[in-house]
């Protein structure tokens, strides 16, 4: 069923048009790179700051609330992204192991917010306390696994050769070298 | 041609060497360029608004340094990997000039913004700038792949 999903959505105009498009593609997979560029380390950091393994200088409360926006901006732009590049090649993602680990992943990440929204929320408090609960570092040493997992996953979706007897779209500009 | 063979390269023997390395190189960007991200989000005015931009750059700094450092270990292993055709290759061209323009941008003139505090249209400008370089790094580097 959801191959059948996935063999509909790529033929969609819009997603016919991502493949075929010299430069589309290239510059949604830049657009997805820069906001983990931009924002992964923020992530990271803010992860640092509640295992108290750096920006000590900074207060935790103050720290994670400053950069709660520009997260949110970054990862809807991440997600968007994502969702256009999978949208386009989304036969050929049905088949990748890397792909269906980052989705499992994503859906940990989600998890993981939904688990640890009372105890961000109740950040404040630690700013008083000598030594930060071990819930709360806990909470950022699951952070840190499920995004680095994330980046590996990502990374690895690159290097499964596609099952080409099986799919019915492909990228239209492939790597200049392989053509 | 070349002094060595790529196909006797440490980083060729194994399949995966090759993406550990980009896995490094990658997470290491992602904290070099953060850093300098969050650092420009201050002279924006977007984020931090409490803290001096003078702060936010002294104690970003050090990780900015680490991730400068380990990209600049991982890229050229990276590079040796295939050096004829990265030599050869328009979108890596662009994206050294830019890493170059991007380094000594935020060592000098982001530094002595950042450092005295400033804000008003200079830091703002000195802010775009910054994100544009490294903007351009990252998808120079991506672009790679694709010309």
């Amino acid at each position: 069923m959801l191959l059948t999903f996935a063999q509909w959505i790529q033929f969609t105009d819009f997603f016919t048009y991502v493949r075929s498009s010299t430069f589309f593609y290239p510059i949604v997979l830049s657009l997805h790179m820069c906001g983990i560029a931009m924002f992964g380390g923020m992530i990271l950091l803010g992860d640092m700051r509640m295992l108290g393994m750096g920006m000590t200088r900074f207060k935790v409360s103050d720290f994670l609330d400053q950069l709660k926006t520009p997260k949110r901006y970054a990862l809807l732009l991440m997600v968007t992204m994502g969702a256009i590049l999978a949208g386009s090649k989304a036969e050929e993602y049905y088949y990748n192991t890397f792909f269906r680990v980052k989705m499992a992943l994503l859906l940990g990440v989600a998890l993981h917010g939904l688990v640890f929204r009372s105890l961000y929320a109740r950040a404040a408090a630690w700013d008083e306390a000598r030594v930060i609960p071990s819930q709360a570092k806990l909470a950022a040493a699951l952070s840190l696994l499920l995004w680095t997992g994330l980046v590996i996953a990502g990374r690895g979706i690159g290097y499964i050769e596609p099952p080409l007897d099986k799919i019915h779209a492909r990228l239209e500009q492939g790597i200049s070298y392989f053509r | 041609m070349l002094a060595y063979d790529p196909s006797a390269y440490p980083l060729n023997q194994n399949e995966w060497s090759f993406p550990v390395c980009e896995v490094f190189h990658i997470v290491s960007f992602a904290i070099a360029i953060s850093t300098v991200a969050m650092v420009d989000l201050r002279l924006l005015g977007l984020a931090f608004t409490s803290q001096p931009a003078s702060k936010i750059w002294k104690d970003t700094a050090p990780w900015t340094l680490v991730g400068l450092v380990i990209v600049l270990i991982s890229g050229p292993l990276i590079f040796f990997s295939d050096p004829v055709m990265y030599t050869y290759n328009l979108s890596f061209r662009f994206k050294m000039g830019a890493l170059l323009l991007a380094i000594l941008f935020n060592y000098t003139i982001q530094r002595k913004v950042a450092l005295s505090d400033s804000s008003g249209a200079l830091a703002k400008l000195t802010a775009v700038l910054s994100l544009g370089l490294w903007v351009s790094v990252v998808a120079g580097g991506l672009f790679i792949a694709f010309v």
